[in-house]
């Protein structure tokens, strides 16, 4: 028998399968679902970025004994303008704290 | 004036979820909550199991999105994820035993609610095969065609269609 002979039993079933049919819209099923989503999406990235701090370090672990002695002739050379340079910033950040301080004041 | 066809707008939301858009992914879990729960909760018989599944699904669906073509359909695809993940908890054993226990639990209190026809039929369905329960849910009691099931399924299209006739015979005759 085709569903056409006997249309009144496929709406009985219809009828009696609409009975299960959840909500048109469910905002408590979709906070939930986007909720894991989320944590799923947060895992994710954790995962990514700690997999690229493991490869960065073994890849420094790998170059620094080749890499070691130009850093250490470098910074020998530069010692006295990062000096300076260190010295210059910390007068720029004391006088950065201090103004609105001043401005405040007055 | 421009009509947006629900295709389209599927195609739209896809697309962007596909480029990461978390918001689109929402729009689509919204859409298509209705059909994949009422689809799991036939297939499954367990209202909590079926909604476990279907966020199941909804997880897995955002982690394969990037693999789903331009013009599928999306409720076709994510009712094809929840039937696997159904078939995976069916052939857990220790599970399903447990779960068993829930249901028959669970069952006592929906009986005493529902009217017999609707007793009468929950007991018909879980008589069925996994697959050809699948096929029912799928186009007896929603509304996809004898094709889109098949897609969904996995199936070869005669095969749904003999399983829906069966399927369908067997209900009416439980009611009876």
């Amino acid at each position: 028998m085709t569903p056409a002979d006997n249309p009144s039993a496929d709406d009985r079933l219809k009828a009696l399968f609409a009975l299960d049919e959840p909500a048109p819209r469910d905002p408590v099923f979709n906070t939930e679902v986007m909720a894991k989503v989320m944590r799923q999406r947060l895992r994710e990235e954790v995962a990514m970025l700690s997999g690229v701090s493991v490869i960065g370090a073994g890849a420094l672990w790998l170059v620094w004994p080749t890499l070691q002695p130009g850093l250490l002739a470098l910074s020998q050379g530069l010692a006295p303008a990062a000096g300076a340079l260190a010295v210059a910033g910390c007068a720029t950040l004391i006088a950065g704290l201090w103004r609105p301080a001043s401005a405040h004041v007055g | 004036m421009l009509q947006i066809s629900p295709v389209n707008v599927d195609e739209a939301l896809v697309a962007a979820a596909q480029g990461g858009s978390a918001e689109a992914f929402s729009r689509l879990v919204e859409r298509h909550q209705q059909p994949l729960r009422a689809f799991l909760r036939r297939t499954c018989g367990d209202w909590a199991q079926a909604d476990d599944l279907a966020q199941e699904t909804f997880l897995a669906a955002w982690s394969r999105i990037g693999r789903l073509k331009t013009g599928a359909s999306v409720r076709a695809w994510l009712c094809g994820i929840g039937y696997h993940k159904h078939l995976t908890a069916l052939r857990s054993a220790t599970r399903e035993r447990a779960r068993g226990e829930v249901y028959e639990a669970d069952r006592d209190e929906v009986v005493d609610a529902a009217p017999e026809d609707k007793i009468v039929l929950e007991l018909a369905m879980a008589s069925l095969p996994p697959d050809q329960r699948a096929c029912v849910a799928l186009c007896l009691a929603g509304d996809f065609s004898h094709a889109e099931a098949a897609e969904a399924l996995d199936m070869p299209l005669g095969t749904v269609k003999s399983h829906v006739t069966r399927g369908r015979a067997r209900l009416l005759q439980a009611l009876e």
